[in-house]
């Protein structure tokens, strides 16, 4: 078992190295130079220089040999942009004037305090309606939620958040249309796009678990269960739900990285100040540290996430070979 | 994460160009109920796939409605709407309305105007042209790729493998939306959007759709990549592969006429699946102001809706919603027909 996990992760190395690689050269080749999008106007060839300075954009990509051979020792090599991005060391924000991590600490929380409580009620839901449609397979209540599943997933999300913020927030004015508060005042502002994000995402997800709870419902053991007299409820219950749950905790494990990133259109619609419109604004600005450190650190987060996936499936079922 | 992808399906279906003969010369088919012996002369493939097709009147339908979006996406290259989409007619808004102010039935203004009163209609329509243009070149980017690399990782293995499976690992384990929009965002900060195409007339019909296009067809090929290997790995050790080589076929010739047919049915799938994507990513991206800039297309209008909506202005967004609604629907279920249709593992059985 320890040989399996320890193998998988070091057969992530390469993948994690990969990632790191790949966001380098897209953000360091082909993309613009980012000094000059902050100078501006105003730019003299001397402040250029000294914003290139602050970005760290004047030490060399790879590797240091200037400095290696100034110092005449071996270490500052590694003083270049590239080993500065593999140690997850990133100039700071344009816009912020801070600490890319620090910029992260603050904003996380936001995007988890509306996707974290979207995500269980989520997930119940999905689960609920999947065992029940499931168990009525070929029923009405099924072919209705296969339809709203497939309407609903046809729709862009944009439109269904604006149709929300305009329907609830300005018509009805159940909800403020946006916004964002501190504290205790921040459930009034929440409401509203943990109610549309729990209804955007039903529909994926219970068609995903409807087939998984579909395969498992025709399975022996229910018959046999079934034959003996227990419950028709009960089966679902304890027999079904429990085989199920493999499939349900492994999509935890990978949507859990995502939940701290948040929803870029959501966040950015809803003026709720968090990791996804961390990077919706941060695209408008330029701020091109911020953009490249997101996109790193989040591929980053959910390789490992998948990773930890593969783990629990081997754990929970015994049916996976560690091969 | 590679031990999954190697053959883990062990379905004991014939490989297609073989099946007739297979089932004829098997008794125990006899005996399943499922299994139908071919009436006269046995259906060719596509042929069969047509009339499973036919039967089915939901598919027709949604066969029928992407048939009109292509129909429409094909007319609207006419320089005609070039013209159309920029006319003013009012000063402003103007709601849908049947008749124009001086009593004519007027089709422009059916579905109102915007802001700088040019027709929803005609600009909605337009957008057809920007989803043609999208799906099909994005396609073609991702599905080249995707196939290239499957064919050559499955088939000759070795070191190539691991590098492709490498390309793949890396390219997967980031979030799907998250690359396109660091690519558009890469692409787009580069001055000229439209670097590589020199030509005039390329310029004029690629233009602004070029980063949307590259960001999507350069990152999309994962998914079909990764079937298309494990697809080439099951087929290259089959009896009829064994055979062409035997004939003395060189690999090239094997490749594409032997192996490439057999993998067809994913590459559809892909297709049409990939393309409600496409149309739907492009809304985020224009939200995100890295989208097409110089043409209306929906999810410009959709974009553009975010500040009227709030206004009264609903006509613009719910024309623009209704677009990509209708089509994804359609693609959608093309898309799900298609594979019970054409997945080898459901042959024979009438479901």
């Amino acid at each position: 078992m320890w040989a399996y996990v320890v193998r998988k992760f070091l057969l992530t190395i390469p993948i994690l190295l990969g990632i790191v690689f790949l966001t380098f050269v897209l953000f360091k080749y082909i993309a613009a130079d980012p000094a000059v999008a902050y100078a501006g106007k105003l730019k003299s060839p001397e402040e250029i220089e000294a914003i290139r300075h602050k970005l760290e954009l004047d030490k060399p990509r790879w590797i240091n040999i200037h400095e290696a051979c100034a110092q005449q020792s071996f270490w500052p090599v590694f003083n270049s942009q590239f080993f500065d991005a593999l140690r997850f060391h990133y100039p700071q924000s344009i816009r912020y004037q801070e600490s890319v991590w620090r910029l992260f600490a603050r904003k996380a929380p936001v995007s988890l305090a509306i996707q974290f409580p979207v995500f269980i009620i989520e997930l119940g839901l999905q689960l609920a309606i999947a065992l029940y449609v499931a168990s009525h397979r070929g029923r009405p209540a099924d072919y209705l939620a296969t339809i709203l599943a497939v309407l609903g997933m046809s729709i862009p999300a944009l439109s269904i958040y604006m149709a929300a913020q305009w329907f609830f927030g300005a018509c009805l004015r159940w909800f403020p249309v946006a916004g964002w508060d501190t504290g205790f005042y921040a459930l009034h502002f929440m409401a509203l796009p943990i109610l549309v994000s729990v209804i955007m995402g039903l529909g994926g997800g219970t068609r995903f678990y409807r087939t998984i709870v579909l395969e498992e419902i025709n399975a022996d053991y229910v018959r046999t269960a079934r034959a003996k007299g227990v419950q028709r409820r009960e089966v679902l219950l304890t027999h079904v739900l429990r085989n199920v749950m493999i499939p349900v905790v492994t999509n935890t494990i990978v949507a859990l990285p995502l939940l701290f990133t948040g929803a870029l259109l959501l966040e950015r619609l809803f003026q709720i100040p968090g990791f996804g419109a961390l990077l919706v604004d941060a695209i408008g600005d330029q701020d091109q540290p911020v953009v490249m450190a997101l996109v790193t650190v989040t591929s980053i987060i959910y390789c490992l996430a998948l990773v930890a996936t593969d783990v629990c499936y081997a754990i929970v079922d015994p049916r996976v070979s560690l091969k | 994460m590679t031990q999954e992808l190697q053959g883990s399906n062990s379905t004991t279906d014939a490989p297609r160009g073989a099946d007739a003969f297979g089932q004829v010369g098997n008794p125990t088919h006899k005996a399943l109920p499922a299994m139908q012996l071919p009436s006269e002369a046995p259906r060719s493939r596509p042929r069969e796939v047509w009339d499973r097709f036919r039967r089915n009147k939901l598919a027709m339908l949604c066969f029928v409605i992407v048939a009109i979006y292509l129909l429409v996406g094909m007319c609207s290259f006419s320089p005609l709407f070039d013209r159309k989409i920029n006319d003013s007619l009012a000063e402003s808004y103007e709601p849908p309305a049947w008749r124009s102010p001086d009593g004519h039935i007027e089709p422009q203004r059916w579905l109102g105007l915007d802001i700088q009163g040019r027709s929803v209609l005609w600009r909605a329509l337009y957008g057809t042209r920007i989803a043609l243009l999208i799906t099909i070149i994005t396609s073609i980017i991702a599905i080249s790729i995707g196939v290239i690399l499957g064919i050559v990782a499955g088939y000759f293995g070795g070191w190539l493998d691991d590098i492709i499976i490498w390309l793949y690992s890396t390219v997967s384990s980031i979030p799907w939306l998250l690359l396109v929009i660091a690519l558009a965002y890469v692409i787009q900060s580069n001055d000229s959007p439209g670097f590589f195409l020199r030509h005039e007339r390329l310029q004029a019909i690629f233009g602004g759709v070029t980063t949307v296009i590259l960001a999507m067809g350069l990152t999309d090929w994962v998914g079909l990549c990764r079937l298309i290997r494990g697809e080439v790995i099951k087929l290259r050790d089959r009896d009829f592969v064994a055979a062409a080589r035997a004939m003395g076929l060189g690999n090239g010739p094997i490749l594409f006429r032997h192996i490439l047919p057999n993998t067809t049915h994913l590459i559809i799938i892909t297709f049409s699946l990939g393309a409600v994507g496409y149309v739907q990513v492009e809304v985020v991206l224009a939200f995100l102001g890295l989208g097409i800039t110089d043409k209306p297309s929906w999810g410009r209008m959709i974009d553009d809706a975010k500040l009227e909506l709030l206004r009264g202005v609903w006509w613009q967004a719910t024309v623009a919603t209704a677009m990509i609604f209708v089509l994804c629907l359609a693609l959608n279920m093309l898309g799900d027909f298609l594979r019970d249709a054409l997945d080898p593992r459901l042959r024979g059985v009438d479901s």
